[in-house]
């Protein structure tokens, strides 16, 4: 089986003590020890200011422990992507910011859609996921 | 200026052919600035134990900016594998955490709107005479209306917050929720007075709930514990 590790530390300087939180987990299948997510899709793309785009074009399978993962690599801190989920809105991630989520592509509205403000944002994101079903051509 | 980073990391040495590591540090600001963000409700940690199964508010809108940098941290901390809790953000579901998963993002924090009314002390009250709204009774210690209005703004309000301008309190929700066709009414409020003190409640506004709560809904009744946090503006 696939082996993939994702971890997490979040350090700050908010509180009177430091504060320092890690949590690590290994991307597993939906309810099991013994089985690893094993298939991935990656990509790095330009998104355009204006235009709502679906992240992932096909359909992973549903009800999985299918994770994404998106960071945005604008520079300018002005520019933002805005993430939505069948309409509804999830955050902003602004240039240099990151996240890491569990998706269930329960039903053919629940795509992943992102939304460029400020100007074009270099987006990366990976989805590790246990199968999909590729759009036919 | 506060310094939070969040850093990722990524491997697998045979998901791919070649080795799969990356990392990558966000350095946490406020929407659109370098400015750290300054809030967080620090590490939490909730138990969900019910029969049946019952969803349960982890993070309200109304307690971060809405459209602000806010970042949610959540994550399961059970370690039987076929435990899950479901994420909603209001009713949209975002997916399922298993066992020991966790998850770091951006929150809208879309809010709603609070119901308002305003209070007015009117007329002849006495000391002794008495309003109560919300379960709290104010008991008047003079007759000026003026006075009696301070009163019942300070007064601590379970699901309301008051300001006062002379004898009139406003009263703000502490939760914005759909309030229907229900409006606060004079008669939500009962007055007990010797004279023809009243308290006429008028300028009400109906509420709209929030859009974006945070909301997870865990996927058996026995117990299961999720620990959390917001960092926000």
């Amino acid at each position: 089986m696939a082996t993939t590790t994702a971890a997490v530390t979040l350090t700050s300087d908010l509180l009177s003590d430091n504060m320092s939180v890690s949590a690590s987990t290994t991307c597993m299948k939906a309810g099991t020890t013994a089985d690893g997510l094993d298939m991935m899709e990656y990509g790095y793309v330009d998104i355009a200011s204006g235009t709502a785009y679906d992240i992932i074009g096909n359909t992973p399978t549903a009800n999985k422990a299918t994770k994404l993962y998106i960071k945005n690599h604008s520079t300018d801190e002005t520019y933002y992507i805005s993430i939505v989920l069948d309409a509804q809105a999830v955050g902003r991630l602004y240039g240099g910011d990151w996240m890491f989520i569990p998706t269930d592509f329960h039903d053919a509205n629940a795509d992943v859609e992102i939304t460029a403000t400020g100007g074009t944002n270099k987006i990366c994101y990976a989805l590790f996921h246990e199968g999909t079903t590729l759009v036919a051509s | 200026m506060a310094t939070t980073t969040a850093t990722i990391t990524l491997d697998s040495a045979d998901l791919l052919t070649n080795v799969l590591s990356f990392s990558t540090t966000a350095s946490l600001t406020k929407a659109g600035t370098s400015t750290g963000l300054a809030e967080t409700t620090g590490l939490a940690r909730t138990n969900f134990t019910n029969d049946p199964v019952q969803s349960k508010v982890i993070f309200r809108s109304d307690d971060a900016t809405n459209n602000g940098a806010n970042k949610v941290y959540l994550k399961n901390l059970s370690t039987s594998a076929t435990q899950f809790f479901t994420v909603y953000i209001d009713e949209e579901e975002m997916g399922r955490l298993y066992a020991g998963d966790w998850a770091f993002f951006p929150w809208t924090a879309t809010g709603g709107t609070k119901e308002t009314f305003i209070v007015t002390i009117a007329n002849t009250w006495a000391a002794g005479d008495t309003w109560t709204f919300d379960g709290i009774t104010t008991t008047a210690a003079n007759s000026t209306v003026a006075n009696i209005a301070t009163q019942i703004n300070n007064q601590y309000y379970p699901n309301w917050t008051t300001t006062v301008s002379t004898a009139a309190i406003t009263f703000t929700a502490r939760h914005s929720m759909d309030a229907g066709t229900v409006v606060t009414a004079t008669a939500d409020g009962a007055t007990v007075t010797a004279g023809d003190g009243d308290a006429v409640i008028s300028s009400s506004a109906l509420g709209v709930a929030t859009e974006s709560d945070i909301i997870v809904v865990p996927s058996v009744v026995t117990t299961m514990d999720l620990e959390h946090m917001l960092i926000k503006e």
